[in-house]
């Protein structure tokens, strides 16, 4: 509820306007950021634990910036960053006692909440959670639980919340918003959420059955090498302002030691993907694949990150 | 048998169900035992007459009795580690701290301020258990402090000491306004998981009862017998929190002084016709960290 008595500012924050004229400034045209990885290479990342010493479990996950936006921060030629990389932060209280209201529930009650920082997109966020943060958490909800062993946990409730404090952008920032365009870089950022809320959730000592990690594909066409057949390719862990047009993506929340999906996310037109000639499977299926290789790899800097956690707590 | 890892993550796996048995902090798939925390693994000998395998477990914290198990695990560095982390569940049969939130008459409400590990509960060594007393007493020096009762019971798990839990023996002689202050800290045992809200506690046995309170003139009170708290300053036994502790007329004096040499907070007079003694016998007997400044 809108704040009557004052005159409020605009509720999503304002951002100057950026013309396409200007782009063509004394410094020369605005150039796109480019894909520079394989499409099978995977960003760094960068995760730890521990972080917040008030929470039961905490850590914090950060995105190598892509090479574009490394070049840019060391010589820069813009105010505007050409991309962005995910950080964010997550913190873990409990098991802690249900409120009185709260019916009996034999198993631990899970709570997930996941909330920009005013600063982290390019457009402000308010500070009451939108629909797509609401929308994040419910996903990372269902991604968590299936992970959580929750019925040695009677009578209390876990807390999850999630600080984005740098989202990724949904298309390049000089972009006009297309036909293809849908909020990617939310997929991205709940990639991300998975893999640090289950390092924190290790961090709190609560039983899963496994360190569940996410992961992103994406189809994607460059029309920009000109080639008359460009077919959408798939690419793992996309940055979107790296890419012209994004068809479809695809996150899972993938568990591999048990090799089960917790959390199926798919959007767009998978329909017209270019594999491989011997290659039987349907554009979903790449997709869900490549998801979960992405998930993969995720996983090694996961794993390592709990190894570090627990040899800090128990030197 | 193939070796075990020192230190396990989630859905790591163990070892095979044919070696080994699944203890905490471990589950099982498809006959296998993973561990479900982070943490050293521990495999615990098997007991030759109830079991005939080895206890896999993987363990939260460790304790000396981790390190001088049969597995060497990790090495580890002397001090425990510095922040120990509270965050098990009060479970049937787990000792806990709690402190007393409000008196009624058919029951007192506390809230749990420590759940003692279970593993230093029931070892037999009970010397063992003098090792988390040192974190445990800073627990409850800070708790009884008066200051220190700020909003946090929301987030402490509530428990109920029902008017029959008192006690073991003359329960309809129990009046809780004589035998809890609100402030005080209890050592309990949790008998029920309980309803949506409360978890029910006993201190109906030997080694329970009030452990720490203040007076009213905010001293710390100290016991002068079985069931009697005195304040040192002011020598009035006004206000007293009783000892709820009520000594069974068949127990031998031998478990009695067991009790009071295990832990510092339990007091026990072996004596089963209760007699009032000074100050100083009382120290002699039993060494309380808190001194009274007098």
């Amino acid at each position: 509820m809108a704040d009557r008595r004052r005159i409020n500012g605009p509720p999503g924050g304002t951002r100057p306007p950026v013309f396409a004229s200007l782009q063509e400034s004394s410094t020369g045209v605005a150039t796109r950021v480019q894909r520079q990885r394989q499409p099978t290479e995977l960003r760094k990342i960068f995760l730890k634990t521990g972080l917040i010493p008030t929470a039961s479990g905490s850590s914090y996950l950060e995105f190598e910036p892509s090479a574009s936006l490394a070049a840019a921060r060391s010589n820069p030629k813009s105010l505007i960053p050409p991309s962005s990389a995910l950080k964010l932060a997550c913190t873990v209280h409990g098991p802690k006692p249900l409120p009185r209201s709260a019916a009996f529930s034999p198993n631990l009650v899970l709570t997930t909440h996941v909330k920009y920082a005013p600063f982290a997109a390019r457009k402000r966020k308010g500070h009451i959670r939108d629909a797509s943060e609401r929308d994040l958490g419910v996903h990372l909800e269902t991604a968590l639980r299936g992970a959580i062993i929750a019925e040695r946990w009677p009578k209390s409730g876990l807390d999850i919340t999630l600080t984005i404090i740098e989202a990724e952008d949904d298309r390049w920032w000089g972009d006009a918003p297309d036909s293809h365009d849908a909020s990617w870089g939310m997929m991205n950022v709940l990639a991300g959420c998975i893999t640090a809320a289950s390092a924190a959730i290790a961090d709190a000592h609560i039983d899963c059955l496994d360190l569940v990690s996410g992961g992103v594909a994406a189809l994607v066409s460059d029309d920009s090498n000109q080639s008359a057949t460009s077919a959408p390719r798939l690419m793992l862990d996309i940055d979107p302002a790296e890419h012209r047009s994004i068809l479809s993506a695809c996150v899972v929340a993938y568990m591999p030691a048990r090799d089960e999906i917790t959390e199926l996310w798919l959007k767009g037109d998978s329909s017209r993907a270019a594999l491989g000639k011997d290659d039987g499977r349907t554009g979903h299926e790449a997709l869900i694949d490549g998801a979960v290789d992405a998930a993969r790899g995720a996983n090694t800097v996961l794993a390592e990150a709990v190894r570090e956690s627990i040899a800090r707590s128990f030197a | 048998m193939a070796s075990l890892p020192p230190i396990a993550i989630p859905g790591q796996r163990l070892g095979p169900l044919s070696t080994y048995s699944a203890g905490p902090g471990t589950h099982v798939q498809q006959s296998f035992i993973y561990a479900s925390i982070a943490g050293p693994v521990v495999a615990d000998p098997a007991q030759p007459k109830s079991q005939t395998r080895p206890t896999l477990r993987v363990s939260r914290v460790i304790s000396p009795k981790d390190q001088a198990g049969s597995i060497p695990a990790v090495p580890v560095a002397s001090s425990v580690t510095s922040k120990p982390r509270y965050n098990t569940l009060p479970a049937v049969d787990s000792i806990v701290l709690a402190r007393v939130t409000r008196v009624q008459k058919r029951q007192a409400t506390v809230s749990i301020l420590v759940v003692l590990d279970e593993s230093a509960a029931q070892s037999q060594d009970q010397s063992r258990t003098a090792s988390d007393n040192d974190n445990v007493a800073s627990i409850l020096t800070s708790a009884a402090n008066p200051e220190n009762h700020s909003s946090t019971d929301e987030l402490r798990f509530q428990a109920l000491i029902r008017k029959e839990d008192v006690r073991a023996v003359e329960k309809d002689r129990v009046v809780m306004d004589e035998m809890f202050r609100v402030g005080d800290i209890v050592r309990g045992s949790v008998i029920s998981l309980g309803d949506q809200s409360f978890y029910y506690i006993t201190t109906a046995r030997n080694d329970l009862g009030v452990v720490m309170a203040r007076s009213d003139a905010g001293n710390m009170m100290f016991p002068v017998s079985w069931k009697e708290m005195r304040d040192p300053v002011t020598g009035t036994t006004n206000g007293f929190a009783p000892f709820v502790k009520w000594p069974h007329s068949g127990s031998t004096s031998n478990n009695q002084a067991d009790s009071a040499s295990v832990h510092p907070y339990v007091r026990g007079r072996s004596s089963s016709s209760p007699e009032i003694i000074g100050i100083h016998e009382c120290q002699q007997n039993h060494n309380y960290t808190p001194q009274p400044s007098l």
